[in-house]
């Protein structure tokens, strides 16, 4: 484990406006502040919704961008915590995997997932023509 | 389930229950004054005073489903806990049945005419599991989740499916797409979330017991802010199979009663290995129930020699004062049961809130990229394959968890893995390190289960960072997949304000430490009535 003061938050203060006097701002300010800005880029939302592909206006994307700027940098401050050689947990390891056996079974209720699909036809997921012009 | 050794108290119907516990005031007062029991009576459970009532015949199970559907209807409107509530007849099908099989002395399961409500994110075949979210409305998914079948099993009833914020993520339950809950003790105010809806039924009396799911708190701090018991188990505890993924290495399914004993039966009937839940555990399930002591057989230092660590961060600055003293009540009432009690740093305490977001983000970008349209869920047809999903998630989704995929996307993205996500994972591996060492040193650690009490309906919608801030007590047990139990130990502004919620964390697979300890907690603290003035007058439990 780092040292105590590796371990302390870094964040901005105008990231933080707390109207509450009950809101837990000391755990995210009352902290020693860090002002090393990321060298990492801004998030470019347009490109992220269209990687995630969710349809976003123009004005949509204008109102998530500082949202999205402002958690994003909230996030930035793990970079100024130590971490040299510590393993990363992918969860917390409570037990190992428990896979069962690599055999096919038969889902018995085949009819209800089927009518759960918007649109069907004969044996068939009707989907839009998926490939595109060029 | 139920063995001899069982807590005679529990095995009492209300009625017997109230003129002995007056009894038991005067046989207990030479022990010691703390056994006095509360001035009003513990909480009984409900689960096993059903058992009783019922195979007492004393009642059946029709008339206590009538009596707790007439309940649900009055207060609904006000509430808005349920986004969907089973007809009338289907449930009292089920509960003629029950009466059929107990009129014929045939065996009936452990929780037979329990009245039961699910969180709209866990599957019931027959119900729509929406999720809360647009894109799954109406959506019935084709089988029960594990621990709906096991419920059913033994003999529940689903009343009906719990509002919740959108996939689980929120914090208020004013994320759902369809309503916004209300809190049964103040109605302007949030009945925290995720799983608001579940947390509000118990509390207005609406079931008996609810399912929740918790991804970094949804089920304690709602539990905290409605004044009812909550407990997030161990993950691996309780299959996650029909549990809608938000963030799967986090994710567990959990419990909502009016008292541990509850939460704990309810507990047991929904654990264990699953194979159809590869992160399920084949750790055996104690009989929680089994452990549970009655007050008239407690010794006046019933917990002596459990170690308690209190964590000094979280009743720092920041924390509500009226949740500090609380808690700090709840700490002194554990000491003079016979606890030894010191106080932990965890200095990395405060580094599980982002490292939190950012898993849980990326995780439900990944998990979120089966709401397309395609196989289930509501559909915008297009002109190409790719305008279908980009408008069907654009339409169906709601804006936080838009806000979620994008940001979780965004920490995945190649060139930033490593600077989020992995140093998440690494901040994951640093937290649970630090509980473990804690736990060497203590049986259980304990903090307040939220910085406040319940806030405004609209006070931090719209301020992400706040709502989130709001999860610092929770998120870290998440990380470290410990099991933790939500109990109300007070109120802000005295007996008429809101109640307050303290959390006791335990080691991996301990529910059964923090079940017993919380049951003599319960039973013992002076003073305090957990029935919100709502549903006082007409509830009798």
């Amino acid at each position: 484990m780092g040292s105590r003061a590796a371990l302390f938050l870094r964040a901005n203060p105008p990231l933080f406006s707390f109207r509450h006097s009950a809101n837990p701002k000391s755990f995210l300010l009352n902290k020693r502040f860090y002002t090393a800005k990321s060298s990492l880029e801004a998030p470019d939302v347009a490109r992220l919704a269209q990687t995630a592909r969710i349809s976003l206006t123009p004005k949509q994307v204008e109102e998530f961008a500082p949202k999205i700027r402002q958690v994003v940098d909230w996030f930035g401050q793990l970079q100024a915590v130590d971490l040299q050689s510590i393993e990363p947990a992918i969860r917390a390891d409570t037990e190992g995997d428990n896979l069962r056996d690599d055999v096919p079974g038969v889902f018995d209720n085949r009819d209800a997932i089927i009518a759960a699909v918007p649109n069907y036809e004969d044996t068939y997921i009707k989907v839009p023509k998926v490939l595109n012009k060029e | 389930m139920l063995s001899s050794a069982q807590a005679p108290r529990l095995l009492r119907s209300p009625a017997a229950a109230t003129t002995t516990a007056a009894a038991l005031t005067i046989k207990c007062l030479h022990t010691s004054p703390i056994l006095t029991p509360a001035a009003t009576s513990p909480s009984p459970s409900q689960i096993l005073t059903t058992r009783k009532s019922l195979l007492s015949r004393q009642t059946s199970a029709v008339d206590l489903a009538k009596s707790f559907l007439q309940r649900l209807r009055r207060h609904e409107p006000q509430l808005s806990s349920f986004l969907y509530v089973s007809p009338d007849d289907v449930v009292l099908k089920q509960a003629e049945e029950l009466d059929t099989k107990i009129k014929n002395n045939e065996e009936v399961g452990p929780l037979a005419g329990v009245l039961v409500g699910v969180k709209d994110n866990i599957c019931t075949y027959d119900m729509p599991s929406t999720a809360g979210s647009r894109i799954l409305e109406n959506y019935r998914p084709p089988f029960d989740a594990t621990a709906v079948r096991k419920l059913r099993d033994s003999g529940a009833i689903v009343v009906g499916k719990t509002n919740l914020d959108e996939f689980g993520m929120g914090s208020t339950t004013e994320g759902s797409a369809y309503q916004v809950t209300a809190n049964p003790w103040d109605l302007s105010r949030v009945p925290g979330g995720s799983s608001g809806g579940s947390a509000a039924a118990v509390s207005a009396r609406q079931c008996m017991v609810a399912l929740g799911s918790d991804t970094g708190g949804s089920v304690r701090q709602p539990a905290s802010f409605c004044g009812v018991v909550g407990l997030k188990p161990t993950y691996g505890r309780v299959s996650r199979y029909g549990l809608v993924a938000y963030a799967s290495s986090l994710d567990v399914i959990g419990c909502f009663g009016s008292s541990v004993a509850d939460a704990g039966i309810l507990l047991h009937s929904i654990s264990g290995f699953d194979n159809f839940d590869a992160t399920s555990s084949k750790q055996e399930v104690p009989d929680y129930a089994s452990q549970f002591v009655a007050l008239e057989y407690l010794e006046s230092k019933p917990l002596k020699g459990l170690r308690v660590g209190v964590i000094h961060e979280t009743l720092e600055n920041g924390v509500d004062s009226e949740v500090i003293s609380s808690v700090r009540g709840a700490v002194s009432h554990l000491e003079e049961l016979g606890c030894t009690v010191s106080e932990v740093s965890l200095p990395s305490f405060s580094l599980g809130l982002p490292a939190y977001y950012i898993l849980a983000s990326s995780e439900s970008s990944s998990n979120l990229s089966r709401y397309d349209g395609v196989r289930f869920g509501n559909q915008v047809f297009g002109e190409e394959l790719n305008s279908l999903y980009g408008d069907s998630r654009a339409e169906g989704l709601g804006s936080e968890v838009k806000m979620r995929i994008l940001m979780g996307t965004y920490a995945l993205s190649a060139g930033y893995y490593d600077a989020y996500y992995k140093r998440a994972q690494q901040v994951r591996t640093i937290i649970r390190n630090s509980f473990k060492d804690a736990l060497e040193k203590n049986d259980i650690l304990i903090s307040p289960a939220a910085p406040s009490v319940a806030y405004k309906i609209g006070e931090k919608k719209n301020d992400p960072l706040a709502m989130y801030a709001g999860d610092i007590m929770t998120v870290n047990v998440n990380l470290a997949g410990l099991p933790a139990l939500v109990l109300p130990c007070g109120f802000d502004g005295g007996s008429a304000g809101l109640p307050v919620g303290f959390q006791m964390i335990g080691a991996a697979f301990d529910e059964e430490k923090l079940l017993k300890i919380g049951h003599i907690f319960e039973q013992t603290l002076p003073g305090y009535s957990f029935v919100p003035p709502l549903v006082a007058d007409e509830w009798t439990g």
